[in-house]
């Protein structure tokens, strides 16, 4: 077995413009939060995410437009936590940033 | 892939691009088939990993063992780094085995402001406020910085 104990910065490099991430978790239960949260200190751009229920930690790629497409069932923060504002800030308006691939 | 279910699914008509059927080459059987997604890394935040990316997931596991399977490869954020010898205690424990991962990243507080069972059990409303207002005004990057003082 390899020893791959990183820093955040160093596994952030990791990921590249396009690719496609599943996104752990669920809503706003054990999402890679601060992971995402590094991501928006990087220039990385259109990326896809992928889950069943993607949370706060997918939320944070549309907010800052780095994310383009979502796969989902179900897109947003549950119960009193609401809606998902990255996402929806990302599809409103009349030339969305974003793609929603609901049912995927 | 074919998969068992999804008939009476209006999904199987307006999704086309990701459902078909097709015959069994069984029998006369129609089976439906779903066109697999396969993400380049997989991100999970776990409880507990060893330094080689064997995971612990304590309570609900949601669809992450699927998915690290999926993806070609998996980063892990975790609570903390534990000894090997926890996952050879109990090997069925280990939801996601070393050879799937590519990094280990030790970062307790990793869902926050979002919940870790049993870690911390109740979103930090204060910080997820900042975040909704943080999108609004465009400034996500410089509520990130914050968060991650010192972290990076």
């Amino acid at each position: 077995m390899r020893e791959k104990v990183m820093s955040l910065s160093q596994a952030t490099d990791l990921i590249q413009d396009g690719m496609l991430l599943a996104i752990g978790g669920n809503a706003m239960h054990r999402n890679p939060t601060l992971f995402s949260l590094a991501l928006t200190q990087k220039p990385v751009k259109e990326l896809k995410v992928c889950g069943a229920a993607p949370g706060i930690a997918a939320d944070i790629l549309f907010s800052t437009f780095q994310a383009d497409t979502a796969y989902f069932g179900f897109f947003g923060l549950e119960n009193e936590a609401g809606l998902a504002p990255g996402m929806r800030k990302a599809m409103e308006g009349d030339e969305p940033k974003a793609r929603a691939v609901e049912g995927s | 892939m074919p998969v068992g279910g999804m008939w009476g699914s209006d999904l199987v008509d307006i999704r086309p691009e990701f459902f078909q059927v097709m015959k069994s080459p069984f029998s006369e059987e129609k089976v439906v088939c779903v066109k697999a997604l396969v993400p380049d890394y997989a991100i999970l935040h776990v409880q507990e990993a060893d330094i080689y990316g064997n995971a612990r997931i304590l309570g609900p596991s949601y669809q992450d063992v699927l998915m690290a399977r999926a993806a070609k490869k998996v980063i892990l954020t975790t609570e903390r780094i534990v000894g090997t010898y926890r996952m050879q205690e109990e090997p069925k424990l280990t939801a996601v085995p070393h050879m799937l991962v590519e990094a280990v990243v030790e970062l307790p507080g990793g869902a926050k402001p979002g919940i870790c069972y049993p870690e911390y059990l109740t979103v930090d409303w204060d910080d997820h406020k900042a975040y909704q207002k943080a999108v609004k005004a465009g400034e996500v990057p410089q509520f990130a910085a914050k968060m991650l003082e010192g972290r990076l």
